[in-house]
């Protein structure tokens, strides 16, 4: 657990990658029940303009909020979470898969919350903007 | 017809209620890589934030159905998404779903809608709302 009074704008959060294969989208699409088949086809991937399969914008953003949650260690503390879906995230037909690198500093403290500004970026694109979540203190 | 600012305020009647189960919850933290102990707590498992989502998406399907609309989700983009949370899910919730057309821009072919998802108990607790940005494309028509 924190010390929610030392937080101070500007600190970084422990940097978090997310290791991405095809299983996990798999698994992604069965658990948020989203069977959208951009997905898991990359024949119908391809035919709406993408590389071939992407995972769902909501799994990055889900997974991403970890790197607050694992900060915080309390995930009931989370007040608020905003992302923009910038660019889809392929993920390769292959063993190796593929990372997303999330990292997160402290953008404001208030007398109630901490806010918190995300980025998440795979290779060179930049995959959610704006993002940010607000915890609750705790003291 | 297509969907215009004039829909703007248009709600759809609660979703029957979603039943947040333990199972549930374990399967979708761990879909998200997320071993957090509080989602796997022995006697009150809460759900990661981001699954309100699949609660909320299961209102969609009104405002997609609705005709007067012309909107199809697989002509539909997920542009952005926010949570405000009042409390965490948690396994036993009874939850209800409340979507409300909150935003409306068109320009060409192209309509911007925000929707804002409600989510509360059927005993009438607010969870806290879901709220999405779509960019969705119509359908070209010939004249």
């Amino acid at each position: 657990m924190i010390d929610f009074a030392a937080v101070t704008v500007g600190d970084e959060l422990p940097p978090l990658d997310l290791l991405l294969t095809r299983p996990d989208v798999v698994r992604y699409s069965g658990a948020s029940t989203d069977f959208n088949p951009i997905h898991y086809n990359d024949r119908l991937a391809r035919a709406i303009g993408l590389p071939g399969v992407v995972v769902h914008g909501m799994w990055t953003m889900g997974a991403a909020l970890r790197i607050v949650t694992d900060w915080v260690g309390d995930p009931s503390l989370v007040a608020s979470y905003f992302v923009r879906f910038v660019a889809p995230v392929v993920v390769p037909d292959d063993d190796q898969g593929t990372t997303v690198q999330v990292r997160a500093k402290v953008s404001a403290v208030s007398d109630d919350v901490i806010a918190i500004a995300i980025e998440a970026t795979h290779g060179d694109d930049k995959v959610l903007g704006a993002a940010k979540a607000e915890v609750r203190r705790r003291e | 017809m297509p969907i215009t600012a004039e829909h703007v305020g248009r709600s759809y009647p609660a979703t029957k209620p979603y039943r947040v189960s333990r199972a549930k919850i374990a399967e979708f933290a761990s879909a998200l890589g997320d071993r957090n102990p509080a989602y796997f707590d022995a006697d009150s498992p809460i759900a990661p934030p981001t699954f309100a989502a699949v609660i909320a998406a299961q209102a969609w399907g009104a405002m997609f159905d609705d005709p007067d609309l012309g909107l199809a989700l697989r002509r539909t983009m997920h542009a952005d998404q926010r949570f405000d949370i009042v409390r965490p899910l948690r396994e036993g919730d009874d939850v209800v779903a409340t979507l409300t057309i909150e935003r409306v821009r068109s320009r060409g072919t192209t309509d911007m809608v925000t929707i804002g998802v409600g989510l509360a108990t059927v005993e009438g607790e607010e969870l806290g709302t879901a709220t999405s940005q779509l960019i969705h494309t119509r359908e070209e028509t010939t004249a």
